[in-house]
Protein backbone atom coordinates (compact mmCIF):
# COMPACT_ATOMS: atom_id res chain seq x y z
CA UNK A 1 0.00 0.00 0.00
CA UNK A 2 2.28 2.80 -1.07
CA UNK A 3 -0.59 4.90 -2.33
CA UNK A 4 0.84 8.19 -1.14
CA UNK A 5 1.75 10.56 -3.90
CA UNK A 6 4.63 11.85 -1.82
CA UNK A 7 6.17 9.38 0.64
CA UNK A 8 7.83 10.49 3.84
CA UNK A 9 11.26 9.01 4.42
CA UNK A 10 13.13 8.48 7.69
CA UNK A 11 14.63 11.97 7.52
CA UNK A 12 11.13 13.39 7.41
CA UNK A 13 10.37 11.75 10.73
CA UNK A 14 13.64 13.03 12.16
CA UNK A 15 12.76 16.59 11.10
CA UNK A 16 9.31 16.27 12.67
CA UNK A 17 10.80 14.99 15.92
CA UNK A 18 13.43 17.73 15.85
CA UNK A 19 10.64 20.30 15.62
CA UNK A 20 9.08 18.87 18.76
CA UNK A 21 12.48 18.81 20.44
CA UNK A 22 13.03 22.49 19.65
CA UNK A 23 9.57 23.36 20.99
CA UNK A 24 10.31 21.35 24.12
CA UNK A 25 13.64 23.14 24.47
CA UNK A 26 11.99 26.55 24.20
CA UNK A 27 9.36 25.60 26.76
CA UNK A 28 12.16 24.36 29.03
CA UNK A 29 13.91 27.75 28.74
CA UNK A 30 10.64 29.49 29.57
CA UNK A 31 10.15 27.11 32.51
CA UNK A 32 6.69 26.10 31.39
CA UNK A 33 7.33 22.61 32.67
CA UNK A 34 5.76 20.77 29.77
CA UNK A 35 8.85 20.23 27.61
CA UNK A 36 9.61 16.74 28.88
CA UNK A 37 5.97 15.63 28.60
CA UNK A 38 5.74 17.05 25.09
CA UNK A 39 8.83 15.21 23.90
CA UNK A 40 7.79 11.98 25.58
CA UNK A 41 4.28 12.20 24.12
CA UNK A 42 5.67 12.84 20.64
CA UNK A 43 7.90 9.76 20.85
CA UNK A 44 4.99 7.70 22.13
CA UNK A 45 2.73 8.95 19.37
CA UNK A 46 5.34 8.05 16.74
CA UNK A 47 5.67 4.53 18.11
CA UNK A 48 1.90 4.03 18.52
CA UNK A 49 1.13 5.30 15.03
CA UNK A 50 3.84 3.20 13.41
CA UNK A 51 2.62 0.15 15.33
CA UNK A 52 -0.94 0.91 14.26
CA UNK A 53 0.17 1.33 10.66
CA UNK A 54 2.03 -1.94 10.81
CA UNK A 55 -0.92 -3.81 12.35
CA UNK A 56 -3.49 -2.34 9.98
CA UNK A 57 -1.17 -3.16 7.08
CA UNK A 58 -1.03 -6.75 8.27
CA UNK A 59 -4.82 -6.97 8.73
CA UNK A 60 -5.45 -5.50 5.29
CA UNK A 61 -3.02 -7.90 3.63
CA UNK A 62 -4.46 -10.89 5.53
CA UNK A 63 -7.97 -9.78 4.48
CA UNK A 64 -9.55 -12.13 7.03
CA UNK A 65 -12.95 -11.39 8.56
CA UNK A 66 -12.01 -12.81 11.97
CA UNK A 67 -8.83 -10.82 12.12
CA UNK A 68 -10.77 -7.62 11.33
CA UNK A 69 -13.24 -8.21 14.13
CA UNK A 70 -10.53 -9.31 16.57
CA UNK A 71 -8.82 -6.00 15.92
CA UNK A 72 -12.07 -4.08 16.41
CA UNK A 73 -12.58 -6.01 19.67
CA UNK A 74 -9.17 -4.92 20.94
CA UNK A 75 -9.94 -1.31 19.96
CA UNK A 76 -13.26 -1.47 21.84
CA UNK A 77 -11.64 -2.76 25.03
CA UNK A 78 -8.98 -0.06 24.84
CA UNK A 79 -11.71 2.54 24.23
CA UNK A 80 -13.56 1.44 27.38
CA UNK A 81 -10.38 1.72 29.41
CA UNK A 82 -9.61 5.20 28.05
CA UNK A 83 -13.20 6.40 28.58
CA UNK A 84 -13.21 5.31 32.21
CA UNK A 85 -9.78 6.74 32.94
CA UNK A 86 -10.80 10.11 31.44
CA UNK A 87 -14.22 10.35 33.14
CA UNK A 88 -13.88 11.99 36.54
CA UNK A 89 -16.00 11.20 39.58
CA UNK A 90 -17.87 8.25 38.13
CA UNK A 91 -18.75 5.18 40.19
CA UNK A 92 -17.16 1.78 39.73
CA UNK A 93 -18.71 -0.84 37.55
CA UNK A 94 -19.41 1.27 34.46
CA UNK A 95 -17.18 -0.84 32.17
CA UNK A 96 -20.12 -2.98 31.09
CA UNK A 97 -22.46 -0.14 30.10
CA UNK A 98 -19.64 1.74 28.33
CA UNK A 99 -18.59 -1.37 26.39
CA UNK A 100 -22.21 -2.07 25.46
CA UNK A 101 -22.91 1.44 24.22
CA UNK A 102 -19.64 1.56 22.24
CA UNK A 103 -20.32 -1.85 20.72
CA UNK A 104 -23.87 -0.94 19.68
CA UNK A 105 -22.78 2.30 18.05
CA UNK A 106 -19.84 0.55 16.36
CA UNK A 107 -22.17 -2.11 14.92
CA UNK A 108 -24.58 0.60 13.74
CA UNK A 109 -21.67 2.40 12.10
CA UNK A 110 -20.53 -0.70 10.24
CA UNK A 111 -24.07 -1.61 9.22
CA UNK A 112 -25.15 1.81 8.04
CA UNK A 113 -22.02 3.47 6.69
CA UNK A 114 -20.12 0.47 5.39
CA UNK A 115 -22.88 -1.80 4.15
CA UNK A 116 -25.53 0.76 3.19
CA UNK A 117 -23.49 3.69 1.88
CA UNK A 118 -20.09 2.42 0.71
CA UNK A 119 -20.93 -1.27 -0.01
CA UNK A 120 -17.32 -2.56 -0.35
CA UNK A 121 -16.16 -5.98 -1.57
CA UNK A 122 -15.62 -8.01 0.51
CA UNK A 123 -18.23 -6.66 2.92
CA UNK A 124 -15.69 -6.50 5.77
CA UNK A 125 -13.08 -4.63 3.72
CA UNK A 126 -10.41 -3.96 6.37
CA UNK A 127 -9.04 -0.75 4.84
CA UNK A 128 -12.54 0.73 5.28
CA UNK A 129 -13.92 -0.88 8.43
CA UNK A 130 -10.88 -0.48 10.67
CA UNK A 131 -10.20 3.24 10.10
CA UNK A 132 -13.93 4.04 10.28
CA UNK A 133 -14.22 2.26 13.62
CA UNK A 134 -11.15 4.08 14.83
CA UNK A 135 -12.57 7.48 13.92
CA UNK A 136 -15.94 6.68 15.47
CA UNK A 137 -14.39 5.41 18.68
CA UNK A 138 -12.09 8.42 18.93
CA UNK A 139 -15.12 10.68 18.88
CA UNK A 140 -17.47 8.66 21.10
CA UNK A 141 -14.77 8.02 23.69
CA UNK A 142 -14.28 11.70 24.36
CA UNK A 143 -18.03 12.41 24.17
CA UNK A 144 -18.76 9.65 26.67
CA UNK A 145 -15.96 10.71 29.01
CA UNK A 146 -17.16 14.32 29.00
CA UNK A 147 -20.81 13.29 29.22
CA UNK A 148 -20.29 10.91 32.14
CA UNK A 149 -18.15 13.37 34.10
CA UNK A 150 -20.67 16.13 33.54
CA UNK A 151 -23.63 13.90 34.44
CA UNK A 152 -22.32 12.93 37.88
CA UNK A 153 -21.06 16.44 38.56
CA UNK A 154 -24.47 17.87 37.64
CA UNK A 155 -26.36 15.33 39.74
CA UNK A 156 -24.32 16.36 42.77
CA UNK A 157 -24.83 20.06 42.04
CA UNK A 158 -28.57 19.55 41.64
CA UNK A 159 -28.88 17.53 44.82
CA UNK A 160 -31.42 19.83 46.49
CA UNK A 161 -33.42 20.13 43.29
CA UNK A 162 -33.46 16.36 42.85
CA UNK A 163 -34.63 15.86 46.42
CA UNK A 164 -37.39 18.40 45.89
CA UNK A 165 -38.48 16.77 42.63
CA UNK A 166 -38.50 13.30 44.18
CA UNK A 167 -40.52 14.65 47.10
CA UNK A 168 -43.05 15.99 44.60
CA UNK A 169 -43.40 12.54 43.07
CA UNK A 170 -40.83 12.59 40.26
CA UNK A 171 -39.45 9.30 39.01
CA UNK A 172 -35.70 8.79 39.02
CA UNK A 173 -35.68 9.46 35.28
CA UNK A 174 -37.63 12.69 35.64
CA UNK A 175 -35.37 13.91 38.42
CA UNK A 176 -32.24 13.03 36.42
CA UNK A 177 -33.48 14.36 33.10
CA UNK A 178 -32.04 17.91 33.30
CA UNK A 179 -28.61 16.46 34.12
CA UNK A 180 -28.89 13.92 31.31
CA UNK A 181 -29.81 16.59 28.79
CA UNK A 182 -27.05 18.96 29.83
CA UNK A 183 -24.38 16.25 29.82
CA UNK A 184 -25.38 14.93 26.39
CA UNK A 185 -25.34 18.49 25.09
CA UNK A 186 -21.86 19.08 26.49
CA UNK A 187 -20.60 15.76 25.12
CA UNK A 188 -21.82 16.67 21.63
CA UNK A 189 -20.48 20.22 21.64
CA UNK A 190 -17.07 19.45 20.03
CA UNK A 191 -18.72 17.27 17.39
CA UNK A 192 -21.14 20.00 16.42
CA UNK A 193 -18.40 22.61 16.42
CA UNK A 194 -16.39 20.44 14.02
CA UNK A 195 -19.43 20.00 11.77
CA UNK A 196 -20.01 23.75 11.64
CA UNK A 197 -16.41 24.79 11.02
CA UNK A 198 -15.26 22.10 8.60
CA UNK A 199 -14.73 23.24 5.04
CA UNK A 200 -14.48 26.88 6.06
CA UNK A 201 -11.85 26.98 8.76
CA UNK A 202 -10.46 23.48 8.69
CA UNK A 203 -9.86 20.67 6.27
CA UNK A 204 -10.75 17.63 8.35
CA UNK A 205 -8.03 15.02 8.85
CA UNK A 206 -9.61 12.31 6.77
CA UNK A 207 -10.23 14.55 3.77
CA UNK A 208 -6.77 16.08 4.06
CA UNK A 209 -5.29 12.59 4.08
CA UNK A 210 -7.11 11.57 0.94
CA UNK A 211 -6.17 14.78 -0.86
CA UNK A 212 -2.51 14.48 0.09
CA UNK A 213 -2.56 10.85 -1.03
CA UNK A 214 -3.63 12.11 -4.45
CA UNK A 215 -7.37 11.44 -4.24
CA UNK A 216 -10.05 13.55 -5.91
CA UNK A 217 -10.93 16.37 -3.46
CA UNK A 218 -14.65 16.16 -4.25
CA UNK A 219 -14.67 12.40 -3.61
CA UNK A 220 -12.77 13.04 -0.41
CA UNK A 221 -15.33 15.65 0.61
CA UNK A 222 -18.21 13.24 0.07
CA UNK A 223 -16.46 10.59 2.15
CA UNK A 224 -15.74 13.09 4.83
CA UNK A 225 -19.36 14.21 5.00
CA UNK A 226 -20.70 10.68 5.29
CA UNK A 227 -18.26 9.95 8.06
CA UNK A 228 -19.01 13.20 9.91
CA UNK A 229 -22.75 12.71 9.66
CA UNK A 230 -22.50 9.15 10.92
CA UNK A 231 -20.15 10.09 13.72
CA UNK A 232 -22.28 12.94 15.02
CA UNK A 233 -25.48 10.90 14.89
CA UNK A 234 -23.88 7.89 16.52
CA UNK A 235 -22.18 9.97 19.19
CA UNK A 236 -25.62 11.15 20.23
CA UNK A 237 -26.82 7.55 20.24
CA UNK A 238 -23.84 6.43 22.33
CA UNK A 239 -24.36 9.25 24.83
CA UNK A 240 -28.09 8.59 25.08
CA UNK A 241 -27.53 4.87 25.57
CA UNK A 242 -24.93 5.31 28.28
CA UNK A 243 -27.13 7.79 30.18
CA UNK A 244 -30.13 5.48 30.02
CA UNK A 245 -27.93 2.72 31.39
CA UNK A 246 -26.16 4.59 34.19
CA UNK A 247 -28.56 7.23 35.55
CA UNK A 248 -29.97 4.74 38.04
CA UNK A 249 -26.60 4.54 39.79
CA UNK A 250 -27.57 7.88 41.37
CA UNK A 251 -30.71 6.36 42.89
CA UNK A 252 -31.60 3.52 45.23
CA UNK A 253 -34.12 0.81 44.35
CA UNK A 254 -36.81 2.91 46.06
CA UNK A 255 -36.07 5.95 43.87
CA UNK A 256 -34.16 7.79 46.58
CA UNK A 257 -31.22 9.98 45.68
CA UNK A 258 -27.99 8.12 46.29
CA UNK A 259 -25.34 10.65 47.25
CA UNK A 260 -21.80 10.49 45.94
CA UNK A 261 -20.36 8.68 48.99
CA UNK A 262 -22.88 5.86 48.60
CA UNK A 263 -22.08 5.29 44.92
CA UNK A 264 -18.62 3.86 45.41
CA UNK A 265 -16.92 6.55 43.38
CA UNK A 266 -13.55 5.53 42.05
CA UNK B 1 -58.75 7.13 62.51
CA UNK B 2 -55.08 7.54 61.85
CA UNK B 3 -54.38 8.61 58.31
CA UNK B 4 -50.70 7.80 58.57
CA UNK B 5 -48.81 5.38 60.82
CA UNK B 6 -45.12 4.57 61.08
CA UNK B 7 -43.58 1.73 63.05
CA UNK B 8 -40.08 0.44 63.74
CA UNK B 9 -38.50 3.45 62.08
CA UNK B 10 -34.72 3.35 62.22
CA UNK B 11 -32.00 5.46 60.69
CA UNK B 12 -28.39 4.36 60.51
CA UNK B 13 -25.91 6.69 58.85
CA UNK B 14 -22.67 5.16 57.65
CA UNK B 15 -19.54 7.05 58.61
CA UNK B 16 -15.85 6.30 58.22
CA UNK B 17 -15.57 5.12 61.84
CA UNK B 18 -18.48 2.72 61.86
CA UNK B 19 -22.20 3.11 61.36
CA UNK B 20 -23.96 5.69 63.51
CA UNK B 21 -27.48 5.01 64.77
CA UNK B 22 -29.56 8.20 64.70
CA UNK B 23 -32.71 6.53 66.04
CA UNK B 24 -34.34 3.14 65.96
CA UNK B 25 -37.67 1.51 66.69
CA UNK B 26 -39.65 4.76 66.60
CA UNK B 27 -43.42 4.75 66.16
CA UNK B 28 -45.61 7.62 65.07
CA UNK B 29 -49.19 8.18 64.00
CA UNK B 30 -51.22 11.18 62.91
CA UNK B 31 -54.92 11.72 62.27
CA UNK B 32 -56.73 13.65 59.59
CA UNK B 33 -56.62 17.38 60.17
CA UNK B 34 -54.03 17.18 62.93
CA UNK B 35 -51.03 19.49 63.14
CA UNK B 36 -48.15 17.88 65.02
CA UNK B 37 -45.06 19.88 65.89
CA UNK B 38 -41.85 17.87 65.88
CA UNK B 39 -39.22 19.50 68.08
CA UNK B 40 -35.88 18.48 69.48
CA UNK B 41 -32.22 19.48 69.55
CA UNK B 42 -30.23 19.96 66.34
CA UNK B 43 -28.87 16.72 64.98
CA UNK B 44 -31.45 14.59 66.76
CA UNK B 45 -32.70 13.41 63.37
CA UNK B 46 -35.95 15.32 62.90
CA UNK B 47 -35.37 15.80 59.18
CA UNK B 48 -34.22 12.20 58.83
CA UNK B 49 -37.51 11.08 60.41
CA UNK B 50 -39.63 13.13 58.03
CA UNK B 51 -37.67 12.06 54.94
CA UNK B 52 -38.05 8.47 56.18
CA UNK B 53 -41.84 8.98 56.28
CA UNK B 54 -41.77 10.12 52.64
CA UNK B 55 -39.56 7.15 51.67
CA UNK B 56 -36.88 9.62 50.65
CA UNK B 57 -34.19 8.62 53.13
CA UNK B 58 -31.80 5.95 51.83
CA UNK B 59 -30.45 5.38 55.35
CA UNK B 60 -33.82 4.78 57.01
CA UNK B 61 -36.08 1.78 57.29
CA UNK B 62 -39.44 1.07 58.86
CA UNK B 63 -42.99 0.12 58.03
CA UNK B 64 -45.38 2.85 57.01
CA UNK B 65 -49.06 2.82 56.21
CA UNK B 66 -51.45 5.34 54.71
CA UNK B 67 -55.12 4.81 55.60
CA UNK B 68 -54.25 1.25 56.55
CA UNK B 69 -52.45 0.46 53.30
CA UNK B 70 -48.82 -0.52 53.55
CA UNK B 71 -46.27 1.66 51.74
CA UNK B 72 -45.15 -1.46 49.86
CA UNK B 73 -48.46 -1.35 47.96
CA UNK B 74 -47.52 2.01 46.46
CA UNK B 75 -44.87 2.96 43.95
CA UNK B 76 -42.49 5.46 45.58
CA UNK B 77 -44.02 8.17 43.36
CA UNK B 78 -47.62 7.39 44.37
CA UNK B 79 -46.61 7.27 48.01
CA UNK B 80 -44.85 10.64 47.84
CA UNK B 81 -47.85 12.16 46.10
CA UNK B 82 -49.91 11.43 49.22
CA UNK B 83 -47.16 11.79 51.84
CA UNK B 84 -45.46 14.96 50.71
CA UNK B 85 -42.17 16.10 52.18
CA UNK B 86 -41.58 19.84 51.97
CA UNK B 87 -37.86 20.63 52.22
CA UNK B 88 -36.59 23.53 54.26
CA UNK B 89 -34.87 25.15 51.30
CA UNK B 90 -37.37 26.36 48.68
CA UNK B 91 -36.14 25.09 45.29
CA UNK B 92 -38.11 26.73 42.50
CA UNK B 93 -36.84 25.67 39.06
CA UNK B 94 -38.29 27.33 35.97
CA UNK B 95 -38.46 30.69 34.22
CA UNK B 96 -41.35 32.08 36.22
CA UNK B 97 -43.09 31.52 39.53
CA UNK B 98 -45.97 29.92 37.60
CA UNK B 99 -43.56 27.40 36.03
CA UNK B 100 -42.16 26.53 39.44
CA UNK B 101 -45.65 25.92 40.80
CA UNK B 102 -46.52 23.74 37.81
CA UNK B 103 -43.47 21.51 38.27
CA UNK B 104 -45.42 18.71 40.03
CA UNK B 105 -47.87 18.62 37.14
CA UNK B 106 -45.11 17.97 34.60
CA UNK B 107 -44.46 14.63 36.30
CA UNK B 108 -45.73 11.26 35.14
CA UNK B 109 -47.30 10.48 38.52
CA UNK B 110 -49.90 13.18 37.84
CA UNK B 111 -50.15 12.52 34.09
CA UNK B 112 -53.47 10.72 34.58
CA UNK B 113 -54.88 14.22 34.71
CA UNK B 114 -56.57 14.50 38.06
CA UNK B 115 -57.10 18.19 38.59
CA UNK B 116 -55.24 19.93 41.38
CA UNK B 117 -56.97 19.79 44.73
CA UNK B 118 -57.88 23.10 46.27
CA UNK B 119 -56.77 22.46 49.80
CA UNK B 120 -58.79 19.29 50.07
CA UNK B 121 -56.73 16.11 49.91
CA UNK B 122 -57.56 14.25 46.74
CA UNK B 123 -59.29 10.92 47.03
CA UNK B 124 -57.04 9.36 44.42
CA UNK B 125 -56.10 5.86 45.45
CA UNK B 126 -52.48 4.85 45.23
CA UNK B 127 -52.83 2.07 42.74
CA UNK B 128 -49.41 0.70 41.89
CA UNK B 129 -48.42 1.53 38.34
CA UNK B 130 -45.88 -0.10 36.15
CA UNK B 131 -42.47 1.48 35.98
CA UNK B 132 -41.89 3.30 32.72
CA UNK B 133 -40.06 1.24 30.14
CA UNK B 134 -37.00 2.44 28.29
CA UNK B 135 -39.09 3.51 25.31
CA UNK B 136 -41.44 5.46 27.52
CA UNK B 137 -38.54 7.26 29.13
CA UNK B 138 -37.07 8.18 25.78
CA UNK B 139 -40.43 9.45 24.62
CA UNK B 140 -40.68 11.62 27.72
CA UNK B 141 -37.25 13.06 27.02
CA UNK B 142 -38.65 14.76 23.96
CA UNK B 143 -42.23 15.44 24.96
CA UNK B 144 -43.40 18.84 26.03
CA UNK B 145 -44.72 18.25 29.51
CA UNK B 146 -44.94 21.97 30.18
CA UNK B 147 -47.84 22.43 27.78
CA UNK B 148 -49.71 19.64 29.50
CA UNK B 149 -49.03 21.16 32.90
CA UNK B 150 -50.41 24.48 31.68
CA UNK B 151 -53.65 22.71 30.75
CA UNK B 152 -53.86 20.99 34.11
CA UNK B 153 -53.05 24.08 36.09
CA UNK B 154 -53.95 27.29 34.24
CA UNK B 155 -52.62 30.63 35.38
CA UNK B 156 -55.98 31.76 36.72
CA UNK B 157 -56.22 28.72 38.90
CA UNK B 158 -52.82 29.34 40.44
CA UNK B 159 -53.65 33.00 40.95
CA UNK B 160 -56.90 32.21 42.73
CA UNK B 161 -55.26 29.65 44.99
CA UNK B 162 -52.35 31.92 45.86
CA UNK B 163 -54.75 34.77 46.63
CA UNK B 164 -56.80 32.48 48.86
CA UNK B 165 -53.58 31.63 50.68
CA UNK B 166 -52.82 35.27 51.27
CA UNK B 167 -50.09 35.32 48.64
CA UNK B 168 -51.55 38.17 46.57
CA UNK B 169 -48.16 39.94 46.75
CA UNK B 170 -46.55 37.32 44.51
CA UNK B 171 -46.40 38.03 40.77
CA UNK B 172 -46.65 34.78 38.80
CA UNK B 173 -44.63 36.11 35.87
CA UNK B 174 -41.61 36.99 37.97
CA UNK B 175 -38.44 34.93 37.94
CA UNK B 176 -38.34 32.70 41.04
CA UNK B 177 -34.90 33.94 42.11
CA UNK B 178 -36.26 37.50 42.39
CA UNK B 179 -38.61 36.45 45.20
CA UNK B 180 -37.85 37.38 48.77
CA UNK B 181 -37.11 34.59 51.24
CA UNK B 182 -40.59 34.73 52.68
CA UNK B 183 -42.24 34.75 49.27
CA UNK B 184 -40.12 31.80 48.07
CA UNK B 185 -41.06 29.82 51.19
CA UNK B 186 -44.75 30.50 50.59
CA UNK B 187 -44.54 29.61 46.86
CA UNK B 188 -42.80 26.36 47.75
CA UNK B 189 -45.50 25.59 50.31
CA UNK B 190 -48.28 26.54 47.88
CA UNK B 191 -46.79 24.27 45.22
CA UNK B 192 -46.96 21.25 47.52
CA UNK B 193 -50.39 22.16 48.93
CA UNK B 194 -51.82 22.48 45.40
CA UNK B 195 -50.95 18.83 44.80
CA UNK B 196 -53.31 17.94 47.64
CA UNK B 197 -51.33 15.40 49.66
CA UNK B 198 -53.01 13.59 52.55
CA UNK B 199 -49.99 14.11 54.78
CA UNK B 200 -47.70 17.14 54.66
CA UNK B 201 -44.26 16.85 56.22
CA UNK B 202 -43.00 20.42 56.56
CA UNK B 203 -39.31 20.58 57.39
CA UNK B 204 -38.78 23.89 59.17
CA UNK B 205 -40.25 25.91 56.34
CA UNK B 206 -40.45 29.01 58.55
CA UNK B 207 -36.73 29.01 59.37
CA UNK B 208 -35.08 32.25 58.35
CA UNK B 209 -38.39 34.06 57.96
CA UNK B 210 -39.44 37.10 59.94
CA UNK B 211 -42.32 36.73 62.39
CA UNK B 212 -44.88 38.12 59.97
CA UNK B 213 -43.95 35.71 57.17
CA UNK B 214 -43.68 32.79 59.59
CA UNK B 215 -47.19 33.55 60.76
CA UNK B 216 -48.49 33.67 57.20
CA UNK B 217 -46.88 30.30 56.42
CA UNK B 218 -48.38 28.85 59.60
CA UNK B 219 -51.87 30.10 58.84
CA UNK B 220 -51.73 28.69 55.29
CA UNK B 221 -50.93 25.29 56.77
CA UNK B 222 -53.57 25.63 59.48
CA UNK B 223 -56.12 26.32 56.77
CA UNK B 224 -55.06 23.18 54.88
CA UNK B 225 -55.45 21.20 58.11
CA UNK B 226 -59.03 22.37 58.55
CA UNK B 227 -59.67 20.84 55.12
CA UNK B 228 -58.42 17.51 56.41
CA UNK B 229 -54.70 17.50 55.67
CA UNK B 230 -52.51 15.89 58.34
CA UNK B 231 -49.45 18.05 58.92
CA UNK B 232 -46.17 17.39 60.72
CA UNK B 233 -44.08 20.51 61.25
CA UNK B 234 -40.47 20.68 62.35
CA UNK B 235 -40.15 23.94 64.21
CA UNK B 236 -37.55 25.84 66.17
CA UNK B 237 -39.75 28.83 66.93
CA UNK B 238 -41.77 29.19 70.09
CA UNK B 239 -45.17 27.41 69.94
CA UNK B 240 -47.69 29.38 67.87
CA UNK B 241 -50.79 27.71 69.27
CA UNK B 242 -51.70 26.06 66.00
CA UNK B 243 -50.39 22.59 66.81
CA UNK B 244 -52.74 19.97 68.17
CA UNK B 245 -49.79 18.33 69.92
CA UNK B 246 -46.03 18.52 70.23
CA UNK B 247 -43.70 15.57 69.85
CA UNK B 248 -40.06 15.71 70.90
CA UNK B 249 -37.27 13.74 69.27
CA UNK B 250 -34.23 13.59 71.52
CA UNK B 251 -31.55 10.98 72.18
CA UNK B 252 -33.10 8.68 69.61
CA UNK B 253 -36.53 8.57 71.25
CA UNK B 254 -39.87 10.19 70.44
CA UNK B 255 -41.80 11.50 73.43
CA UNK B 256 -44.61 13.77 74.46
CA UNK B 257 -48.10 13.69 73.10
CA UNK B 258 -50.76 16.02 74.32
CA UNK B 259 -53.77 14.41 72.74
CA UNK B 260 -52.31 10.98 72.07
CA UNK B 261 -54.18 7.78 71.44
CA UNK B 262 -53.17 4.15 71.69
CA UNK B 263 -51.30 4.14 68.41
CA UNK B 264 -49.63 7.46 69.06
CA UNK B 265 -45.96 7.78 69.99
CA UNK B 266 -44.92 5.33 72.63
CA UNK B 267 -42.85 7.72 74.60
CA UNK B 268 -39.77 7.16 76.61
CA UNK B 269 -38.60 3.90 75.13
CA UNK B 270 -34.91 4.05 75.83
CA UNK B 271 -32.97 3.24 72.73
CA UNK B 272 -29.44 2.08 72.47
CA UNK B 273 -27.13 4.03 70.30
CA UNK B 274 -23.84 2.66 69.21
CA UNK B 275 -22.20 6.04 69.18
CA UNK B 276 -23.04 9.50 70.38
CA UNK B 277 -24.55 11.82 67.85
Amino acid sequence: MSGNAYDIDVWGLVVALAMVAVAAGVSGLMRMGIGRTLLWSACRALLQLCAMGFVIGYVIRANNVFLVFAMIGVMLVAAVQITLSRAKGVPKGLAGPVLLSLTITMLLMITLVTELVVRPHPWYAPQLVVPLTGMLLGNTVSALAVGLSRFYESMDERRDEIDTMLALGATAWEAARPSIVSSIRLGLLPTMATLASCGIVTIPGMMAGQVIAGGDPLEAAKYQFVVFAAISALTLVADGLIMAMVYRTCFTADDQFRPRDMRGTR
Amino acid sequence: MNVFTAEHVSCVVPSPDGDRMIFSGLSFAIRTGEIVDLVGPSGSGKSSLLTAFALLNPHASGSFALEGRDSGDFTPQRWRREVAYLPQKPILPGETVADAIRLPYTLAVRADGDAPASGVPSSAAGTPTRRMGLVGRFARLFRDDDAKARDLLPEGRIRATLDAMGCDDIDLTRAPHDLSGGQAARVSLARTLLTGPKVLLADEVDAGLDDENADRVASIMADAATHGMAIVRIRHRPPDGRATRVVTLADGALSGSETGDAAAPNGARKLRRTRNA
